[in-house]
């Protein structure tokens, strides 16, 4: 098989116990791999309604075909669980040299169940599979333990990707981390954490076999190419931090826990501002050309790793202006192997809910809008679950229902994870790309504010329209997420779906078309549906906040505009029709029948 | 007017076809009411036909929404010749809260440039059964939003969008403003707005053009080049005439541009950025 091993390993962390499956090539070309294969495996080794902290929650890495060929940005992997935080599924992708070494084993995927009687970290060298005692790595950050680990066995080729202290206490949005790359949104880290797992750590020796290298060759040249152009020039001179001072202006930067949508102090905690004062160096992940990563130096000198969704988050959101205390919050997020976009979500419920008089324990602890000293003794106290960080690392959703006082109105989440750093107010596809996603307020699973973006539609009022837009945006990125490519390539592609089929049957010798590849999409993204369904979803799932659809915006060129209910309501039956569902959102027989998803009461047969 | 308002040239067209052309730009589904009788050109409209005569401009909204589309409709009159899209645009986001979006100019009330739901259509029917003519008494009755001078300003600062023809005078001076616009007799001042790379390339955030009316957005990009030449190759094409791949051209903050041969409007800020705006 080329692109493929075609087999999985399972490794039972109670037991010890370890075996290898076949993976039948049909469920490959289905669903291809990362995200898609990661999926369908979950179906397997996940039984329906399990705690997702319970030992018999799979924890589940993919690798990908198109890992380990050469071609630019696509050295990633999926991990794939039931989300301690929404209950649905997790699907999240790290990349970097981690996701290299892991198809170097030579299998196309990892799945972890049980749970190991102390803390433990898992080291595979090939086919040698070993539970090692982890006791003395526990309280590491995940920097820590990728180097005490690779000092420990004497092994500098091996790759390690591990989860720090939120993940060891179960923070629901803790996140599984490599070489400064985080698995980062659902809460995979704490599934991690509930198996007693510290790390895992790969050393492989396997060749992804190509069918046609020369082909891909000419495929993977031209792609380097385009990956240097114009298209990509945002993410290679500025990094994701060039959106804060852009959505500022278009009245779109969630600011104060989504009171506003601009922020007064945008300029000073602009990417340009950040390029200009406090820009260190540039990096990338391995196999990549485009290496958007940037870092900015504190004032103390550290160097941290910026993105626009961690600035908006620890800044904006949290009514934050100081760079150099947003660097020291995400710095914290990054030692404790926190989500930062979850973190400052749920922060800023936490300071709107404590200046309501809710939580006196936050208030002691300083927590105000603007008051950075606050958010950062908060982020330790969420990492340990100390005091009322206890409540707040369950997640914001969690921490309102307990809180009660109706304080789950300003609890910004969809499903249980909390919003990105996008105003649905005045991104109407983007609304509606957040409230269907399986996974919950995300930004990643389908790209539709990029139809508020273009000029296309007017981004400040919704309309049926957009149902097919996300539907269609959903199924593209269900394709990157699957085969991998990264996200911030995909601008490269002139005719997306034929040029990616071409891939594809270059690197496996399979006979596939884009036809095919689109409809890949379509059935993996309505796989991740009907996961959530066997987990309990019901059509209220499918909502924003209730301050989204009470609050006009106050501020910004976008003053004055909210979304109705009805509005929403339009957009979600227009998704629905789109995606063929039944008016309920429920995925018909004849639907699973056209994408060829067979499946039990319970499993799927990917035959 | 000794002509029909509806017929009258303008722009080497009917009135009609001209307001019919700007709001398609908008909408996908414009409808037009007609008195009984009246003599129109052939255009992409769905037309109906006020029933009643002579019972103003309440029958033409009712009449309007009835064989509307949507849920809400934009209402304007045939000789509303400056209408401005991104004010209709802001009219128009206001709604999902409302049930009528009014703007209130000069201490009046605008209804024939409003937005309604077509909810309100029995309470018009009430209306007219009961002889009341003016649009204003309906606003009592609903959920109105009004959108008073500052707002209007933000879009349309001299309230252009409210000019109609009730006069031969009114005719000439719309005949006069229009080939101004079109000719040139007034310069465009506007101003560029600097996002991300093209930012740190100027190394300035805002820089301010002067363009001969009727400038295009092309006009603006190669007025932009001569003024920072650093853009050419990297944001601007090296003919000057568009942006390169990778970067958007958004006006005001509100609309993006899609076309670089659109009309560039006085006190324009035309905002560059990466076209690529997620991550």
């Amino acid at each position: 098989m080329h692109g493929f091993f075609g087999r999985v390993l399972h490794i039972d962390v109670t037991s010890g116990r370890s075996a290898w499956h076949d993976l039948e090539q049909s469920r490959l070309r289905k669903y291809l791999g990362g995200i898609g294969l990661g999926t369908t495996l979950l179906y397997d080794y996940a039984p329906a309604g399990i705690d997702p902290l319970s030992p018999r929650n799979s924890l589940i890495f993919a690798s990908a075909p198109l890992v380990g060929t050469g071609l630019t940005t696509t050295a990633k992997f999926a991990v794939v669980t039931k989300s301690p935080l929404t209950g649905f599924i997790a699907d999240s992708l790290s990349s970097s040299h981690f996701a290299l070494e892991l198809k170097r084993l030579g299998i196309d995927a990892l799945v972890i169940t049980g749970q190991a009687p102390s803390l433990v970290y898992l080291f595979i060298d090939g086919e040698k599979i070993e539970l090692r005692a982890a006791e003395h790595l526990r309280g590491k950050t995940p920097d820590e333990t990728e180097s005490t680990i690779r000092s420990e066995l004497s092994r500098p080729d091996v790759w390690v990707a591990s989860i720090g202290t939120a993940g060891e206490n179960r923070v629901r949005f803790a996140t599984i981390s490599n070489e400064g790359r985080h698995a980062g949104r659902g809460g995979v880290g704490a599934v991690m954490g509930s198996k007693n797992l510290k790390a895992i750590a790969v050393c492989g020796e396997r060749v992804t076999s190509v069918a046609y290298p020369e082909k891909v060759e000419v495929v993977a040249d031209s792609l380097r190419r385009r990956s240097l152009g114009s298209v990509t020039d945002k993410y290679r001179s500025l990094g994701t931090v060039a959106n804060l001072a852009v959505f500022n202006r278009l009245g779109t930067l969630p600011t104060r826990n989504f009171q506003q949508a601009t922020f007064e102090d945008a300029d000073a905690l602009s990417g340009e501002a950040l390029t200009e004062t406090t820009f260190s160096r540039r990096h990338g992940c391995a196999s990549c050309t485009i290496r958007c990563e940037r870092l900015f130096k504190s004032q103390t000198g550290e160097e941290q790793r910026l993105e626009y969704e961690t600035l908006f988050a620890l800044g904006p959101l949290c009514g934050i202006s100081d760079p150099d205390c947003v660097l020291q919050a995400a710095r914290l997020c990054d030692r404790y192997g926190l989500d930062a976009i979850s973190t400052g979500g749920t922060l800023a419920w936490a300071i709107e809910t404590a200046g309501k008089g809710l939580l006196p324990e936050a208030q002691t602890l300083g927590l105000r809008f603007g008051h950075a000293e606050g958010a950062l003794a908060a982020i330790h106290a969420i990492a340990g679950r100390q005091g009322v960080g206890g409540l707040l690392a369950e997640g914001s959703r969690r921490a309102a229902i307990e809180t009660g006082s109706d304080s789950s109105y300003w609890a910004m989440h969809v499903k249980g994870l909390e919003l990105p750093g996008y105003d649905p107010r005045s991104l109407k596809t983007m609304a509606l790309g957040l409230a269907v996603s399986p996974r919950g307020a995300c930004h990643n699973r389908s790209g539709a504010y990029e139809a508020d973006f273009s000029g296309e539609v007017d981004r400040l009022r919704g309309d049926s329209r957009r149902g097919a837009m996300v539907a269609a945006s959903e199924d593209f990125a269900a394709v990157l997420d699957s085969l991998i490519v990264c996200k911030f390539l995909r601008k490269c592609f002139t005719d997306f779906y034929p040029e990616a089929a071409e891939i594809l049957a270059g690197v496996t010798g399979w006979d596939y078309t884009g036809a095919e590849m689109r409809r890949a999409g379509e059935r993996i993204h309505t796989l991740k549906k009907l996961f959530n369904i066997r987990e309990g979803w019901q059509p209220d799932s499918d909502w924003l906040p209730e301050r989204l659809l009470s609050e006009s915006l106050p501020t910004g060129v976008a003053k004055g505009v909210g979304l109705s209910r009805d509005e929403l309501r339009d957009m979600v039956r227009g998704y629905y029709e789109a995606r063929q569902w039944d008016e309920n959102g429920f995925v018909p027989q004849r639907k699973l029948d056209q994408l060829e998803i067979i499946m039990t009461a319970t499993s799927l047969c990917p035959a | 007017m000794g002509t029909p308002k509806a017929l009258l040239p303008f722009d080497n067209e009917p009135l009609i076809v001209h307001v019919v052309t700007t709001l398609r730009r908008l909408f996908a589904d414009v409808v037009v009411v007609a008195a009984p009788g009246q003599d129109l050109p052939p255009m992409p409209v769905t037309l109906v036909c006020d029933e009643v005569a002579y019972q103003g401009p309440v029958a033409g909204i009712y009449y309007g929404l009835m064989a509307a589309k949507e849920n809400a409709a934009f209402v304007t009159s045939c000789d509303s010749v400056f209408l401005n899209l991104d004010l209709i645009s802001h009219l128009l986001s206001q709604i999902p809260q409302h049930d009528v979006v009014v703007p209130h100019w000069q201490g009046r009330f605008q209804p024939l440039h409003a937005v309604y739901r077509r909810s309100v259509s029995p309470l018009l029917a009430e209306q007219l059964a009961h002889g009341q003519l003016r649009p204003v008494h309906l606003f009592d009755k609903v959920r109105l939003r009004t959108i008073d001078e500052d707002e209007i300003r933000r879009f349309d600062p001299e309230g252009s969008s409210f000019f109609n023809m009730n006069t031969p005078e009114d005719y000439a001076e719309a005949l006069k403003r229009w080939s101004i616009t079109r000719r040139g007799g007034h310069a465009v001042h506007c101003t560029v707005e600097l996002f991300g790379v093209a930012r740190l390339l100027a190394r300035t955030s805002e820089v301010p053009l002067v363009l001969p009316a009727g400038a295009t957005f092309s006009d603006a990009f190669a007025a932009l080049a001569e003024k920072l030449p650093v853009l050419v190759g990297h944001v601007i094409s090296p003919d000057r005439t568009r942006l390169v791949d990778g970067y958007a051209c958004n006006v005001n903050g509100l609309s993006f541009v899609r076309a670089p041969t659109a009309r560039v409007n006085p006190g324009d800020s035309i905002v560059i950025l990466s076209a690529d705006a997620g991550g």
